[in-house]
């Protein structure tokens, strides 16, 4: 049964493989450019500045608290619409949708960034205020405080937390596959549907996804030990 | 944006909400019965019983809910056959059916971890006291165990209520009309998608608000003795006096 | 395969009909660290034990065995009615003693623990009222009633509405121990009751155990209070490296040590 999705003639070992490459890169891709909107609304809901604090808070409680497939859609017929709009402008006719690819990028950021900015500010509050009293009282200016006490901690108490959404990332990739990403979770249905075996596909899918969520995980645990070197934990 | 057809278009996705509610109150239900059944199996079972219940645990929590849902409703389609043969065609052919059960999988897959999370955090003297004073295996569950780790645990389950009715949108991929699937129809009528999308948006918005607001009550409710003492001043004054 | 056998209580130590506790040759290792290398002891109704000994001298693991809450290798012990024997098996093995009679035992005994272990998500008075309730099954009336009785007598009525995070450390091992004597047991174990307390607070638990001490309780007390021992006690034991080293009443052993090693236990916590 599941030879189908071997590596021989009629195997489709490779294009699941292929497949699963490009939600690797997806989810990468959206996990690093969630990290700047992550951080840059970390900085504004921890800053002085009202607004700021507001803007931050209503980002973050927005796409937290809206369906990821709503957010992945909003974007996809949002940007096709004024992409559409602006191409009319241009005299190009039709529907012109957003590149898929690019749209999965941009809305996994937004989504992860979301749930980030929660994890950095989690992680700028559990440093020990001393820390930061002993820096000015050392004559730190702002940004090297920031460079060289405050970023470092918050990275590494963010770890656990950054992990965690990062398997949330690698899974919310799937959902790209409706506006037509030909990702893993494409991939198979496409298999699934040509050779009208979906139960070999979706298991392989899986399996696929599985595999990158443990190599991924190990890693994300790899790094939080050598992080807390040093560190005397309960 | 006309107001009119905005408002129409409120009606129409408010008549997803029972069923939303309904396939997330479902799932979360049955699941976190699941959960709390697995958790403390996986606690206190033979290494028979733990091993098959963490593979579970892992592969639902380390897939995406979209292929849960396709395995279930596209996948067991496979074997037609063989579920005819046991009768169990007719639920499986439901996308209904497919839908709670995967959705239920998978919260109690989290539910597990999130629970065994609570059962680690009670503390070891309050269970041996427990112990001290003649109270059987299921009575320390009940009394104390429990009523601890529960409490531990409901900003974790309450986060996760709140991403199962996320996931029911998911649903309407399997031609469910939830919310997300009545947006999707009217879409298709009147390829108003943008407009459509976001209030629906703001529907699930709504939703998300009030439940968070009713487990924070709860939360609220249940942490009494994790807050400062409500009289503290006179306390203090009383301790001073006695002494 | 021995296992745990009823004692007949006739036949142990001569003229110990009155004997609350009895504790017999009793053997505990946890892996390959023995704790306890035979200890016995004795103490009748209305006696005070105090236990001493320095940390490793299995003072502790000793009281925890008389609840079953560690299970000795080998060894026997009673507690009022109830005689309980260990052995190891051909395998090796120590077979468990069955689980209704340990609740029995349990049921029997009060333990106070160095770090009071009071349920965090009940108040004091339903933490007082929890075990009479549903492990001896009393009516709820009697049992609150009972519990506010105890609690006044141990000093914090005013308190018993309020959750234990918000009593101070002397406050709730006060509690407690009231939690303790609604079980009614026959004897009452505490565990180095006062090593978790700032020294101010010391001073009103020893109070109570003083004053349960005069009513004719039967305690067992690990402690490093030697005044406690010295002034209240009838009976002291020094343990040292999990064999009974010294014993006697509180005059002749702190007058007159004889053992060395006890000699310079005090000396070193005068």
């Amino acid at each position: 049964m599941f030879d189908l999705v071997g590596f021989g003639v009629g195997g489709w070992g490779a294009a699941l493989l292929k497949a699963a490459l490009t939600t690797f890169a997806l989810s990468v891709a959206g996990f690093l450019s969630g990290a700047v909107l992550g951080a840059l609304a970390a900085f504004a809901r921890l800053s002085g500045d009202r607004f700021a604090r507001g803007a931050a808070f209503a980002y973050s409680a927005l796409f937290r608290g809206v369906p990821d497939l709503l957010t992945i859609y909003l974007l996809y017929f949002g940007g096709s619409v004024a992409l559409t709009v602006v191409g009319g402008w241009f005299g190009a006719r039709g529907f012109i949708g957003l590149p898929a690819f690019a749209t999965g990028v941009v809305a996994l950021a937004v989504i992860s960034g979301a749930y980030q900015a929660e994890v950095y500010r989690g992680a700028f509050l559990a440093i020990h205020r001393g820390e930061l009293d002993a820096a000015r009282a050392y004559g730190m200016s702002g940004p090297t405080m920031l460079r060289r006490i405050v970023a470092p901690q918050v990275l590494r108490y963010a770890i656990p937390g950054l992990g965690n959404v990062w398997q949330l990332v690698l899974k919310d990739s799937a959902l790209v596959s409706v506006i037509g990403l030909v990702e893993l979770m494409r991939e198979a249905q496409v298999g699934a549907g040509s050779t009208r075996q979906p139960f070999v596909f979706f298991c392989s899918a899986a399996a696929l996804y599985l595999a990158i969520a443990i190599i991924t995980g190990s890693l994300f645990r790899h790094v939080e030990r050598r992080s807390l070197r040093g560190v005397r934990t309960a | 944006m006309e107001m009119a057809f905005l408002a129409d278009v409120f009606m129409q996705l408010m008549r997803g909400v029972p069923l939303t509610l309904q396939l997330a109150g479902t799932s979360v239900a049955l699941g976190l019965v699941m959960a709390l059944i697995l958790a403390i199996t996986l606690q206190s079972g033979p290494p028979l019983v733990v091993w098959p219940i963490r593979g579970y645990v892992t592969a639902f929590r380390g897939t995406p809910l979209l292929v849960q849902i396709f395995l279930i409703y596209y996948g067991l389609g496979q074997f037609r056959p063989s579920l005819q043969a046991l009768g169990l065609w007719g639920l499986f052919r439901e996308p209904y059916w497919c839908a709670i059960l995967a959705l239920t999988l998978n919260t109690a897959a989290y539910g597990t971890e999130i629970i065994r999370g609570g059962l680690q955090s009670v503390p070891f003297g309050q269970i041996e006291a427990a112990r001290a004073c003649g109270m059987s295996r299921s009575l320390v569950y009940r009394r104390v165990i429990l009523p601890i780790a529960l409490r531990q645990a409901l900003p974790s389950y309450g986060n996760e209520i709140i991403l199962m009715i996320k996931g029911t949108s998911l649903t309407s991929i399997v031609t469910l009309l939830e919310i997300t699937g009545i947006a999707q129809q009217i879409i298709s009528q009147t390829y108003r998608a943008v407009e459509v999308f976001a209030c629906a948006g703001a529907i699930y918005l709504t939703m998300n608000y009030i439940i968070a607001h009713l487990l924070a009550g709860l939360e609220h409710r249940l942490s009494a003795h994790l807050r400062a003492a409500p009289d503290f001043e006179s306390s203090v004054a009383i301790e001073g006096g006695l002494h | 395969m021995t296992v745990a056998l009823m004692i007949d209580r006739n036949a142990s130590a001569g003229g110990a009909a009155r004997a609350a506790v009895v504790v017999h040759d009793l053997h505990k290792s946890f892996g390959a660290l023995e704790v306890l290398k035979g200890v016995s002891l004795q103490a009748r109704q209305g006696d005070v034990v105090s236990i001493l000994g320095s940390s490793g001298s299995g003072k502790s693991t000793m009281l925890r065995c008389l609840n079953l809450l560690e299970i000795p290798d080998s060894g026997a012990i009673a507690i009022g009615d109830e005689a309980l024997r260990f052995a190891k098996n051909r395998a090796g093995r120590v077979a468990l003693p069955d689980r209704r009679q340990v609740e029995r035992l349990r049921r029997s005994t009060g333990m106070v623990f160095q770090s009071f272990n009071l349920w965090s998500h009940m108040t004091i008075l339903e933490n007082v009222i929890e075990a009479p309730i549903h492990v001896l099954k009393r009516p709820r009336a009697e049992c609150i009633a009972e519990a506010e009785a105890l609690l006044a007598k141990v000093g914090i009525s005013d308190r018993r509405h309020h959750y234990p995070a918000h009593l101070s450390g002397g406050q709730q091992q006060r509690a407690a121990i009231a939690r303790a004597l609604a079980m009614q047991p026959k004897v009452l174990l505490f565990d180095e009751p006062t090593s978790s307390l700032d020294p101010e607070l010391v001073g009103e638990v020893l109070r109570v155990m003083r004053a349960l001490a005069e009513e004719g309780r039967t305690m067992l007390v690990v402690t490093h209070e030697m005044a406690f021992a010295r002034d209240v006690s009838s009976h002291v034991v020094f343990l040292h490296q999990g064999k009974v080293d010294e014993e006697g009443a509180p005059a002749e052993v702190f007058g007159n040590p004889k053992s060395m090693r006890f000699r310079q236990f005090l000396s070193a916590t005068r």
